[in-house]
């Protein structure tokens, strides 16, 4: 999910008008900024709605009130994510707020086209008693979206209905030009003139696409203080997510539904897991630069006791994740602590002999429910 | 529902991608296995360990009458060879690779459907007839007839717990991994009429975790289809944060939707047995269903 300053930079290139607006990322910066005008509003960027409820929505008046508000945004969290800056944007009052989002719905293999005659914050609740919102799954073909839209906000008041159908069209396009999951707007802004705005929007991207948006890609990867998991994946082709960041345990696990069901089981017990990752074996190839990065990750942890290793072997053959581990553990000499290596499948035994005598620090386990408690007792 | 090809010993197999370097190991793993891999699609013509290629897969299933296929391409190449297959006839088409865009997946999803043709995946780990076939990398370890169908977001965590239910005597019926993407060929409710008529299957273990409502999903086709065998499920990323993927493309849980509660309650109302730990499961369904 892009945070909001980035989406509408993004969908306003592909045509939707959205309120002027710069993005700030200290409040010392707001200086120099080139602020718009008057009067305005400020938004802390964090990709999770909620925002206006959690007070990290402010309506100011002065460049005073608008550097306090950055300051008390900034480095804020919800619901786990820390707000990086905020966008500081002119306020537009008087205007109606309606509803358009378009959603890939993986069950139906479609899009789902939700429009609603009354948007804002209060839409999700609506949502849930089935009042106001109209919805109709389509093909994924971005000519259908408009008339979709168009026959969707039938009866509404022409000036709404008039604004949704226009805003359909660079909604579709932003859409599916960025191969996106979700593009929302909420809400979308209806003037007494009859003029529109996306006043407020989200844009969820598919990760796998970014080989082939390379315009997307790039502001990821310009923004990896703000994506640092998806930055990461571009880079390394794996998965890796700070969950804890006093945790106590290391991780180096392959497989997403075994390391994230080892998290859960080391919680379970009371532990501090450091790091989920799925650093995915297979795709070694020989080369230590995958173990190099997350063993120095973890070196970083100001707390870290022990690693925790856990390979299941169906196709990786262990005597060369062996090699390569204790390849890495040598490229990573900060990394003092116990590592408890629970390795099972092909290769066993050779791994054993070369982790006794090139890893002093490493207690190999077969088991891994008694890995988990070795690990547990370092912890 | 093509799923019951799988009861075909000799079901003909290809393999997309079988000239690259995770295809041609795999084919011949499979091979090994008892599959009967007639064989594989791939950028150069001649044969990999005695198994022939062919340039185009319409090629491919006329020289050998291949039904299935496993598609073991780079992810972006993917839509194209399951489309390719698709027209060939193929019906049944295990999709491995992992990190198929998600628009892509969409349109494959909908020309299988068109067509008729059933895809498994993407990102799947594969599928079993333990003792008979699999299709994809689960590793033989694991893999052990008897009774439990097991279906599976997860290929990492299918393996630990099944390998430990079998050396507690408890062997699986057939193993369907559907895959962690969000979009995807087959889902867990899909397969519910499969093992509803298998006779082998006695029990069900589905391994799920957070994102989605296949779960959910799962569960009201279980109360649908009045289905009567004893259900287990486990369940993984109870612990993990909120808007965060957690490796697979489709574990995203947010607010209210995709949590491990929602499953829990859906799954229990449905009489389904829930788990988060391995270990739990473990020891229920092996009391249950061991030797």
């Amino acid at each position: 999910m892009l945070v909001e300053h980035d989406a509408k930079m993004i969908a306003s290139l592909h045509g939707l008008p959205v309120p002027a607006g710069v993005l700030v990322e200290s409040a010392g910066a707001i200086d120099a900024a080139r602020l718009p005008p008057l009067p305005w509003i400020v938004k802390a960027q964090v990709p999770v709605g909620g925002r206006g409820k959690a007070g990290l929505v402010r309506a100011v008046d002065s460049i005073d009130a608008a550097r306090a508000g950055a300051n008390a945004m900034i480095g804020a969290r919800l619901r786990g994510h820390r707000a990086s800056g905020v966008r500081i944007e002119t306020r537009v009052a008087h205007a109606h707020e309606a509803y358009l989002a378009l959603l890939l719905d993986p069950a139906a293999a479609a899009i789902r086209v939700l429009v609603a005659e009354h948007g804002g914050v209060d839409i999700e609740a609506a949502a849930a008693n089935g009042q106001g919102v109209r919805s109709m799954l389509v093909a994924p073909d971005e000519a259908v979206i408009a008339p979709t839209v168009a026959a969707l906000a039938a009866g509404f008041a022409p000036p709404v209905a008039n604004a949704l159908a226009r805003a359909a069209a660079p909604l579709a396009k932003t859409f599916f030009q960025c191969e996106a999951t979700l593009a929302e707007i909420n809400p979308l802004f209806v003037l007494p003139d009859g003029g529109w705005l996306a006043a407020d929007m989200k844009l969820a991207l598919d990760e796998n696409a970014l080989v082939r948006q390379p315009e997307l890609a790039a502001l990821v990867e310009a923004r990896r203080h703000v994506y640092p998991e998806a930055a990461l994946k571009i880079t390394t082709g794996f998965d890796y997510v700070e969950v804890d960041p006093e945790g106590t345990i290391g991780l180096v696990t392959t497989g997403a539904g075994l390391s994230m069901m080892l998290i859960d089981e080391l919680r379970a017990q009371g532990r501090r897991p450091f790091n989920f990752v799925d650093i995915r074996t297979g795709q070694f190839r020989g080369n230590p630069t995958r173990l190099i990065q997350v063993l120095s990750w973890i070196a970083r942890g100001p707390r870290i006791k022990v690693v925790l290793v856990n390979v299941f072997a169906g196709i990786t053959h262990l005597g060369e994740f062996a090699r390569l581990f204790v390849e890495a553990l040598e490229a990573v000499p900060g990394l003092r602590v116990p590592i408890i290596a629970r390795l099972i499948g092909n290769g066993f035994d050779e791994a054993r002999s070369i982790l006794s005598h090139e890893a002093e620090q490493v207690m190999l386990e077969p088991d891994l429910e008694r890995a988990i408690a070795i690990a547990a007792s370092y912890a | 529902m093509s799923l019951d090809l799988l009861l075909d010993a000799r079901l003909p197999v290809l393999v997309q991608g079988i000239t690259g370097r995770a295809g041609s190991q795999h084919a011949v793993a499979m091979r090994a296995y008892g599959t009967h891999v007639v064989g594989g699609v791939g950028s150069r013509e001649g044969d990999v360990e005695g198994i022939p290629v062919f340039r185009r897969c319409s090629e491919a299933v006329a020289h050998t009458g291949a039904r299935a296929s496993v598609v073991m391409v780079p992810p972006v190449a993917v839509r194209d060879a399951v489309v390719e297959a698709i027209d060939a006839g193929v019906r049944l088409i295990v999709i491995v690779t992992e990190g198929v865009p998600v628009h892509d997946a969409l349109a494959i999803v909908r020309h299988a459907h068109a067509h008729g043709a059933t895809c498994i995946g993407a990102s799947t780990a594969g599928l079993a007839v333990p003792g008979r076939m699999k299709l994809g990398f689960l590793p033989d370890v694991a893999l052990a007839p008897g009774p439990l169908g097991v279906m599976s977001k997860s290929g990492t965590l299918a393996y630990e717990v099944c390998w430990r239910l079998a050396t507690r005597g408890v062997g699986q019926s057939v193993w369907i991994g559907v895959g962690g993407d969000a979009v995807k060929g087959t889902r867990f409710a899909d397969c519910v009429p499969f093992f509803a008529r298998h006779r082998e299957t006695r029990a069900l273990l589905m391994i799920g975790e957070i994102g989605g409502d296949e779960e959910e999903t799962f569960a009201a086709r279980l109360v649908a289809e009045r289905f009567a065998k004893p259900v287990y499920a486990l369940l993984a990323g109870s612990t993990a944060p909120e808007g965060v993927t957690m490796g697979h493309a489709g574990a995203i849980a947010g607010a209210g939707t995709g949590t491990i509660a929602s499953k829990r309650t859906a799954l229990e109302a449905a009489g389904v047995r829930v788990f988060t730990s391995m270990n739990a499961l473990v020891a229920a369904a092996g009391e249950d269903l061991g030797r």
